[in-house]
């Protein structure tokens, strides 16, 4: 099913955004899980949302990992390894999370961004400010969502969300120039 | 940027500096159930590496901190150990590289996906990205490759670079 959504609406939405949330699989993964004959696992990230989780908080966005799909701890293992500041992570309840997150953060819903990409994601995409989809998200999803991503969940859809968002902030350029002159440590 | 113009410039071209990750790698990191590390890299780019050394063109990799991955991957590509450069300061590196070899910017080819890369893209004589780089960085970029990230970047640059050289044919010949 197509879904068309209005950008320059979602733009407006995205200059308040406080607080970014997120799901692991089916986002920042492709929901595939690699298993060998032995039963060993493998989760496969792609390499430039963690970029893009840190060019958030770079920018003075918070970014919570709202993890209820993790098998092996793998959302941890991702967020340990980028270092970030301004980072959350849970494994409750996404939505209970990100009230928790707010009163603590003294911020309103209109303040929050989420990507998501299934059913369990609606109850939180419904209540915040800017609630993007993936590319390869559900109908029911992309239904409720203000925008969707040209990209598939582990295949850049966070650095999309981030690239969107600080764009709409008028931060983007800035930003760029920044990374450029300073090298990426 | 024109073809014919990439190709002017990417006949100076005496050294290649390579990004790993999105470059050499189609962007995916693997984190087994114990939380290591591991990540999808091409063998196409083999014979691209092997095609530029041999034709008297070094090569080396740029990122911020070389892995046990990227040094199995290494010799596997046939890139000598001192060739591996683990900086997150990369214009750092590209300077100190320069004061040793006496190679000038003109001289270098650096091959990233990201705009971390952009610094280093601008001053070298001869940038590429991979299709699936970002806006920034193909936009940077003298020479977009058709391949994407760890689909075979090097392999299809080491020919345009070598070919504008007039030094592909001569590789060629010996798999006639």
């Amino acid at each position: 099913m197509a879904f068309e959504k209005d950008v320059k609406a979602a733009q407006e939405r995205a200059k308040k955004i406080k607080l970014f949330g997120h799901d692991i699989h089916g986002v920042l993964t492709s929901n595939t899980l690699m298993c060998d004959i032995e039963g060993n696992r493998q989760y496969g990230f792609w390499h430039m949302d963690g970029f893009a989780d840190l060019s958030l908080t770079a920018n003075g966005i918070g970014v919570a990992y709202l993890d209820t799909t993790s098998i092996d701890g793998e959302g941890l293992f991702r967020a340990k390894e980028l270092k970030l500041d301004k980072f959350y992570y849970s494994v409750t309840d996404k939505a209970a999370k990100v009230e928790e997150l707010k009163k603590e953060m003294n911020i309103g819903d209109d303040e929050v961004a989420c990507l998501g990409c299934e059913l369990s994601d609606i109850p939180l995409m419904k209540k915040v400010g800017l609630a993007i989809a993936t590319a390869d998200a559900k109908d029911e999803v992309k239904a409720v969502a203000h925008y969707i991503t040209a990209a598939s969940g582990g295949r850049g859809a966070m650095r999309e969300c981030c690239e969107f968002i600080l764009r709409a902030m008028g931060k983007w350029d800035g930003w760029v120039e920044k990374v450029t002159s300073m090298g990426y440590k | 940027m024109s073809r014919a113009e990439a190709a002017e410039k990417a006949k100076k071209v005496r050294f290649v500096i390579l990004d790993i990750h999105g470059v050499l790698t189609d962007n995916t990191l693997f984190y087994t159930q114990n939380g290591v590390k591991s990540e999808g890299f091409s063998l196409h780019d083999r014979l691209g590496i092997k095609a530029l050394t041999e034709s008297g063109i070094g090569v080396s990799f740029l990122t911020s901190k070389i892995s046990r991955a990227d040094e199995q991957m290494a010799k596997i590509y046939g890139v000598p150990p001192e060739r591996l450069w683990g900086q997150g300061a990369k214009m750092a590196k590209v300077d100190e590289f320069e004061r040793e070899t006496g190679l000038k910017d003109e001289d270098l080819c650096y091959v990233g996906d990201e705009m971390i890369d952009l610094a280093v893209m601008k001053r070298v004589g001869f940038s590429a990205a991979p299709s699936d780089g970002s806006i920034e960085a193909r936009g940077a970029a003298d020479y977009v490759t058709s391949a994407g990230g760890g689909r075979g970047v090097v392999r299809e640059l080491a020919q345009f670079i070598l070919d504008a050289q007039g030094k592909w044919d001569p590789f060629m010949a010996r798999f006639k």
